[in-house]
């Protein structure tokens, strides 16, 4: 099988309202997957729906084949979710430590001082995380997602925040990553992040797709355009926030 | 392969509160409260226990009795009237002057004089007057009717039960009601710091992070099993003290009268055993509940007093606890499953708890804890990333 995530006739309401409607599509081992949209689109209840976070209304978010359990150890997941935070009281250290022993790796020590050393953090290693700015938290989120190089690895806006030069050290951790295999799911509002990095895409719109597929065709559809401008014109020039 | 997930939620939250200096801080704090206190009251009740006037050798004492109490040739009697007393007493002839009215038959009051030497909380001078009249007063009488006028003499309480042996109920309750004290102190220490490191994945934004590497089982399981080691720990370090503390007074006779009385009761300790266990489940389950349906710990502060006073409400009504045909009030307690933990187990510990009321209130209380905590694990998944408080109706929803 090559499909690590599939997303079948996922409907999701709150209330009365329905937030996704009728949403299919899948993500292939080892690709980048673009998820795309304006903000209340319906991006981050589909990553929490395929987590287990929100049990959908109707239809099924499967990972490699099966509903999400997180001891399910037959596919590692790394989560980066756009509600982020640590545990403030705790050290640097020992919070890579934690998480690095939850995602059973050997040495999670090693582990993170070696990240740590790579994101130039290896001197906050002891200090409490609450000391760190937000950037240099985001950092070290990061680091615990990536921890055990997971098999699919879920990013909701991972650059969000981020100045050119870490942005820059995001996109290549996040490439190394997919050179060893690893599928990427990407939210993202930065167009030229897609461009570069994804294979595919979906587009929604009120929790609709609105195009999905490989980059080149979603192009090729709206007639050669930027995947700027066809997010423009989708949205129809209009700022949904 | 992965670590055992409960393991390691058990040693990160068990190590990163023993780090804590406020988790010391806590633990210390009680035991040396309870020595304050314990070493106020002795030397209270030590200084209260000797009443006796401690007086110097060359101590001059004075006595003048109208009433007519010793013989009129005792050595005390110096002075013709108060007011010659009170002079000697002020120009230093006499340290002690006791003036006995007319009509002390009637008014039971003498009177008192001597150079005062400051607060003199603890100065037992008077009671010379009670001495000495004492000893005047038995030669009057033969020897057994001033042992009796005294109350010089001991009763020994020979408890019977209905069926004619020797009843020790109250020696048999210690054992089982220290069982039930250790619980109040689990429920103090345990219960808050429970739900704040439950609460604390949703104040920290943290809860989508963790459960997706860990299922909410597993976390919650390895948070109850640290909280409660940190629980064992923190009653040790008030506990061992206490022991030592007899250990070294055991000849004390305020401690050995105590410990003299104390009956081994195996049936009534085992049963107050397996209450203790299965309560601190349901306890451990109603304030895990708590702090996964609110946002923040401010918000829990609010739901958990009411979990709180229906487990301790059952000590309002101790008068009906004791009573050997429990009412209606004390059924109640024992069913109601908040209040039935420590109702059981005063009645237990009373010996007013039939097998059978056993029997339905430790299946009502494990039914319970076990509904509690799985409702709670469910809860905690999807409600990881809500931030408000749910909904009673959301509680009971697939």
């Amino acid at each position: 099988m090559d499909k690590i995530v599939e997303v079948k006739n996922f409907r999701m309401t709150f209330g009365n309202k329905t937030v996704i409607k009728d949403l299919s599509f899948d993500v292939k081992k080892g690709e980048i997957f673009g998820l795309l949209g304006s903000n209340g689109s319906g991006k981050t209840t589909t990553l929490r729906a395929l987590l287990g976070f929100y049990e959908p209304t109707s239809g099924e978010l499967l990972i490699n084949g099966k509903k999400y359990d997180p001891e399910d150890t037959s596919v590692t997941v790394g989560y980066l979710p756009e509600e982020r935070g640590l545990y403030r009281k705790e050290s640097v250290i020992d919070t890579m430590i934690y998480f690095g022993e939850l995602k059973g790796l050997k040495n999670p020590r090693e582990w993170s001082m070696k990240y740590l050393k790579r994101v130039k953090l290896e001197d906050k290693a002891n200090l409490k995380l609450e000391k760190l700015s937000g950037g240099q938290q985001q950092k070290i989120q990061l680091g615990i997602t990536i921890m055990n190089e997971p098999k699919l690895l879920i990013l909701d806006e991972p650059t969000k925040g981020f100045d050119p030069v870490n942005r820059r050290l995001l996109m290549h951790i996040i490439d190394e990553l997919h050179q060893k295999g690893s599928a990427i799911i990407m939210i993202t509002h930065y167009m030229d992040e897609v461009e570069k990095l994804c294979d595919r895409a979906i587009l929604l719109k009120d929790g609709v797709a609105r195009a999905y597929g490989k980059i080149s065709d979603i192009k090729k559809e709206f007639g050669g355009k930027s995947l700027d401008q066809i997010f423009v014109e989708v949205y129809g020039g209009e700022d949904e926030e | 392969m992965k670590n055992s997930p409960i393991k390691t939620v058990f040693k990160f939250e068990t190590i990163r509160q023993l780090k804590k200096p406020s988790f010391w801080v806590a633990v210390l704090l009680m035991p040396v409260l309870f020595g304050v206190m314990f070493l106020i009251s002795f030397v209270a009740g030590s200084e209260n226990a000797d009443t006796t006037p401690h007086l110097a050798e060359d101590t001059v004492i004075a006595i003048t009795d109208k009433a007519g109490v010793l013989p009129k040739d005792n050595p005390f009697n110096k002075y013709d009237s108060e007011e010659t007393g009170v002079e000697a007493v002020k120009k230093g002839e006499a340290d002690l002057f006791f003036y006995i009215p007319k009509d002390f038959l009637e008014t039971k009051k003498a009177q008192f004089y001597h150079i005062s030497e400051g607060l003199e909380i603890f100065n037992y001078d008077g009671n010379a007057l009670k001495m000495i009249l004492s000893q005047y007063a038995k030669l009057k009488v033969d020897e057994l009717d001033a042992i009796v006028l005294a109350g010089e003499y001991e009763i020994n309480d020979n408890k019977l039960t209905a069926t004619g042996e020797p009843s020790n109920a109250l020696g048999k309750a210690i054992v089982p009601g220290v069982i039930l004290v250790v619980y109040f102190v689990f429920m103090v220490l345990f219960g808050s710091r429970l739900l704040m490191t439950v609460v604390e994945e949703k104040e920290n934004r943290i809860s989508e992070m963790i459960l997706t590497n860990i299922s909410s089982k597993h976390l919650i399981i390895g948070k109850i099993l640290s909280m409660l080691t940190l629980g064992v720990i923190q009653v040790l370090v008030m506990v061992i003290p206490m022991i030592l503390l007899l250990a070294f007074n055991w000849n004390n006779p305020a401690i050995s009268s105590i410990v003299s009385i104390i009956e081994l009761d195996p049936a009534t300790i085992a049963v107050n055993v397996v209450l203790f266990v299965a309560s601190i489940a349901l306890f451990a389950a109603a304030n895990t509940m708590v702090g996964v349906v609110v946002p923040t710990a401010r918000d829990a502060s609010q739901y958990i007093g009411p979990i709180v006073v229906a487990s301790v409400f059952p000590l309002y009504f101790m008068q009906a606890f004791m009573a050997t045909e429990p009412g209606l009030i004390v059924h109640f307690l024992t069913y109601f499953p908040l209040s039935a933990p420590v109702a059981l187990m005063l009645r237990s510990t009373f010996g007013t708890l039939t097998p059978v009321e056993l029997a339905i209130g430790l299946v009502e209380i494990i039914i319970f804890a076990v509904i509690i905590l799985r409702i709670t694990i469910k809860l905690f998944q999807k409600n990881a990333i809500n931030f408000e408080v749910v909904k009673f109706k959301q509680l009971f929803k697939r």
